[in-house]
């Protein structure tokens, strides 16, 4: 139970510094930022009441005061049912109890008005009064660049999403996105595979200690290893469905830039699009196929005026850094690019190769370099595909098709083809999920 | 006055040598079964009583006490009728005792005397130990299947008494010819446009490997699956009469000659009870679709629909080849060895599940993902995406390349003698730890393999598994040598994730 004017730390009195050695850094828990977290946690509070609140009372602390003593209270809900009062809620509340969890949780927690709070968020009209963050929030210091797009992502999306990630990162760009399946999940991943610190931030719906979806609880762990995983929601809750159109506005807001990587007609990346565009923030898409379910949204962004960028010079080229930096990445990209743009078989495809040639239905494959093919640059292996191979990139196309197109497309055996695939997989030409095979790199 | 008659009874698949004994004695008249019948086998008091009345014999007026040993084991049915009727005329003394000695007796009774089939009777003839077994005329095929009986086939009661007196015939029953065992309707030729798919039903068949397809509905599925039973070879006749035993004992209606010759396919309604797929039920312990489908082919559509708890409950039998119903008072084994087939939709939307293209949420495909549990879906050594064909393969002309179920059906058998050369009827059978000898890989196959374990797109249980599968593949192309790396390429190819998230690949 916190007492009054008693435990009040004096200027810097500060509880329990020994528990910073997580990832969180140096952060100092103390009675206000404790508070803070307190105050973030009363029932019905949103970012509005939570922001008037500390504006109302001056600090943190001194709105947990008010609070406590019912002179603030909690506003009277439109005809609607009556919630508990927070003078009850806030009954029984021990901050230091609480500031000690947290802590030990590697938990960090900002406000308006503080150092740590990002910058480019202070300005905000929407702006979240708290954040909580796990890890450390030096990347945003930076330029950042929000990722985002489908949860439902071909595996092209997912590669174009992971290599603008790491690449980006590579180039000293904070890459913010939200945390979710698909092309979220492959931007934090590519980015978090640079290594370089500050290289992501994950925005996430729910609290900073309630990974969602579960299957990326290791994902979130990477995440705060070289970046931060951040969030106006308190900890502890979970992440429910009206958060998430919340929290995009975070992510628009964090990005000097955002790229919408893949986005179904009416995803809701469109809703991290439609923040961006509210605070003037510049977007950039990726186009995909017209066919494309997966790029109904994006293409329909092309045709409406948002510019395209294919690769992370594009991202670089847009935030208005010429220089191509770095140098290595820049060509790389570029290189592999023109290597796939051209066309790959100089030679025919052997159409008139039956689908099933005479016994045995398993015909023994054509001369094809056995040895599994050591990982080189795509850009090197290009120019040395051989026919039966390219002939069955060809056949894989930009569109996600099964193996039994392929065969057909191609007119090969089943042997030859799965050969072929899993070179090209071997050199990241072609990906496969769940049985659909299509080109990416 | 004291007859004993002998019958049988059904227990699983097997029958149970019950001798029927009757005692007319004095007291109030009265007609008593003992000897644990149950509620269908004690319904023959009202039904035997009858029949003997219509068949122009009096019912004796005294007290008649059936007994129905082993008493200890639970009698079930109406084919105790016939056994019941004929001694109690004989211990009434209507009939010489000394006729019925060593001929069993099988059928229900009608009220008028008619003599009706019953289930099972090829075991319940089995299980004779007499010379001779007196049928209802249905069943008469049936009943000859065994080949150690003379077999009676009788049109009533009366028939029955006369003909044992000798003052009649029995019926006349004509072999009928046996069907040749190939469906002449389904041919592989007609499926067009799918030829992983098609590679897959020949694996299976060659390789006893379970098979699950995956596609959107008017995928042709079910076509694909209807004509695996045709590439099986045709069944052996210790098979034969196996499987007919199965399909009497569970009152599947049998072809004209009554010997199952084609391997058989099950088709199980996702309403399925699991009594209805795995076997047992309340009172007789009756075999269910998994054991009717011994040594052909189990298809279950639509698999998502299933109730989770039926589809675990078919892991174990799967493994073990059999069934145990265990029961307080006894357990017994049903057969089980069949091919499972599956099919289901990539997503609960009905599209054809690409990625990024169909509309239902993550969270709906979790789910309808969920319903086939990890280890079921591990059973299936070759899961395959079944496109919809092309437009182009429909049309007239197309894929006339198209091999048919004659020569895909001699490539099978080619490869299931090859391995039962091993010593297993089928590469599935082969267990792990004869893998090295029966199933070697050389060297650049067992670097493909190191490879994707350590890529952890493999696991240890996988490995065994695409070691089988790769082998059938090595078979059908005619290799009897190590394993090659083109067989497992061709092998892990025809294994999917087909719910699988693949976050990792980004």
């Amino acid at each position: 139970m916190t007492g009054g004017e008693s435990e009040r730390p004096a200027a810097g009195g500060r509880w329990g510094s020994e528990g910073a050695a997580d990832a969180t850094g140096a952060f100092q828990w103390d009675s206000d930022s404790a508070a803070a977290a307190a105050l973030a946690a009363l029932p019905g509070i949103g970012p509005t009441s939570l922001r008037s609140l500390l504006v109302a009372a001056g600090s943190p602390l001194s709105a947990w005061e008010q609070v406590r003593e019912g002179r603030l209270r909690r506003p009277e809900p439109r005809g609607g049912a009556r919630g508990v009062p927070w003078a009850v809620a806030t009954a029984g509340v021990d901050l230091s109890e609480r500031a000690a969890a947290l802590r030990s949780g590697g938990m960090a927690v900002t406000w308006i008005g503080r150092p740590e709070y990002p910058c480019r968020l202070a300005g905000d009209d929407e702006a979240p009064a708290v954040l909580f963050w796990r890890g450390s929030l030096d990347g945003l210091d930076g330029r950042c660049v929000a990722v985002v797009g489908t949860r439902r992502c071909t595996p092209d999306g997912r590669a174009v999403a992971a290599e603008l990630g790491r690449e980006l990162a590579d180039a000293g760009v904070c890459v913010v996105s939200g945390l979710a399946l698909g092309i979220d999940g492959a931007a934090h991943r590519g980015a978090v595979g640079s290594g370089r610190r500050g290289a992501t931030v994950g925005v996430a719906a729910g609290g900073v200690d309630v990974p969602y979806p579960r299957s990326h609880a290791s994902l979130w762990g990477d995440v705060v290893v070289v970046g931060a995983v951040l969030s106006e929601s308190p900890p502890g809750v979970a992440a429910q469905a009206w958060r998430f159109p919340v929290r995009n506005r975070v992510i628009a807001g964090l990005a000097d830039l955002v790229v919408v990587v893949e986005s179904h007609a009416g995803g809701g990346s469109l809703i991290t699009v439609d923040a961006a565009l509210a605070r003037g923030i510049e977007v950039r898409v990726v186009p995909g196929p017209v066919h494309s379910p997966a790029s109904a949204g994006t293409n329909r962004l092309l045709m409406e005026g948002a510019g395209p960028v294919r690769c992370a010079a594009d991202v670089l080229d847009a935030l208005g850094d010429l220089r191509p930096s770095p140098p290595l990445s820049y060509r790389r990209s570029a290189a592999s690019r023109r290597g796939l743009a051209a066309p790959l078989p100089q030679r025919p495809v052997p159409l008139s190769q039956p689908a099933f040639p005479s016994q045995p239905a398993f015909p023994s494959r054509p001369a094809f370099p056995s040895q599994p093919a050591a990982p080189s640059t795509k850009a090197g292996t290009c120019g040395a595909l051989d026919p039966t191979t390219a002939a069955v990139l060809d056949a894989v196309g930009w569109q996600p098709v099964t193996l039994n197109t392929v065969l057909l497309r191609s007119g090969l055996g089943l042997a030859a083809v799965a050969a072929a695939l899993d070179e090209l997989a071997a050199h990241g030409l072609v990906a496969d999920e769940r049985g659909w095979w299509q080109r990416c790199g | 006055m004291f007859a004993t008659v002998s019958s049988a009874i059904l227990l699983g698949v097997d029958g149970c040598a019950v001798s029927v004994e009757v005692h007319v004695g004095g007291g109030l008249p009265s007609f008593t079964i003992v000897g644990l019948p149950d509620l269908t086998c004690r319904e023959a008091r009202d039904r035997v009583r009858a029949a003997v009345t219509n068949s122009g014999f009096t019912w004796p007026g005294h007290r008649i006490t059936v007994n129905l040993a082993p008493t200890a084991v639970r009698k079930a049915g109406s084919g105790l009728d016939l056994p019941i009727a004929i001694a109690v005329l004989a211990a009434d003394g209507k009939l010489d005792a000394r006729l019925a000695a060593g001929v069993a007796f099988f059928g229900e009774l009608g009220l008028d005397g008619s003599l009706r089939r019953v289930a099972g009777i090829l075991p319940l003839v089995a299980a004779a130990t007499g010379p001779a077994v007196v049928v209802p005329v249905s069943c008469a095929a049936e009943a000859r299947l065994p080949r150690r009986h003379r077999v009676l086939p009788a049109a009533s009661l009366r028939n029955v008494v006369d003909a044992l007196r000798g003052e009649a015939e029995w019926v006349q029953v004509p072999d009928v010819p046996l069907v040749p065992p190939r469906s002449a309707t389904e041919d592989l030729r007609d499926v067009r446009g799918q030829a992983v798919a098609r590679m897959a039903v020949e694996v299976a068949a060659a390789g006893g490997h379970h098979l699950l397809l995956v596609g959107p509905p008017g995928a042709g599925k079910t076509m694909l699956a209807r004509r695996l039973p045709d590439l099986l070879p045709p069944l052996t006749p210790e098979q034969a009469l196996e499987v007919t035993k199965v399909h009497s004992a569970a009152g599947v209606e049998l072809p004209p000659g009554a010997l199952v010759l084609r391997p058989p396919f099950r088709v199980p309604h996702h309403s399925a009870s699991m009594v209805a797929l795995i076997g047992g039920g309340s009172g007789a312990i009756r075999p269910g679709e998994l054991s009717c489908a011994l040594h052909g082919v189990l298809f279950l559509d639509e698999l998502g629909e299933f109730p989770s708890d039926v589809l675990d409950a078919l892991r174990q039998p799967l493994e073990d080849g059999r069934v145990v119903v265990a029961r307080a008072r006894a357990s017994l084994a049903l057969p089980a060895r069949c091919l499972l087939v599956a099919a289901m939709n990539p997503c609960p939307c009905g599209g054809d599940g690409a990625p990024g293209g169909c509309r239902c949420s993550e969270r709906a495909r979790e789910r309808y993902a969920s319903k086939v549990s990890g280890p079921l879906l591990d059973r299936f050594d070759l899961r395959v995406g079944v496109d919809r064909p092309e437009i182009t393969e429909l049309l007239p002309g197309a894929d006339a390349r198209a091999e048919s179920t004659d020569v895909v059906a001699r490539r099978v058998a080619a490869a299931r003698e090859r391995a039962r050369q091993r010593g297993v009827p089928t590469n599935a059978d082969l267990p792990g730890n004869r893998l090295d000898e029966a199933a070697p890989v050389d060297e650049a196959a067992a670097r493909l393999l190191e490879l994707r374990l350590r890529q952890g797109r493999l696991s240890a249980r996988g490995l065994h598994r695409v070691r089988r599968v790769a082998r059938t593949v090595a078979d059908l192309r005619g290799w009897d040598g190590a394993v090659q790396e083109e067989d497992i390429l061709t092998a892990l190819a025809l294994r999917i994730e087909p719910f699988a998230h693949q976050e990792q690949a980004g």
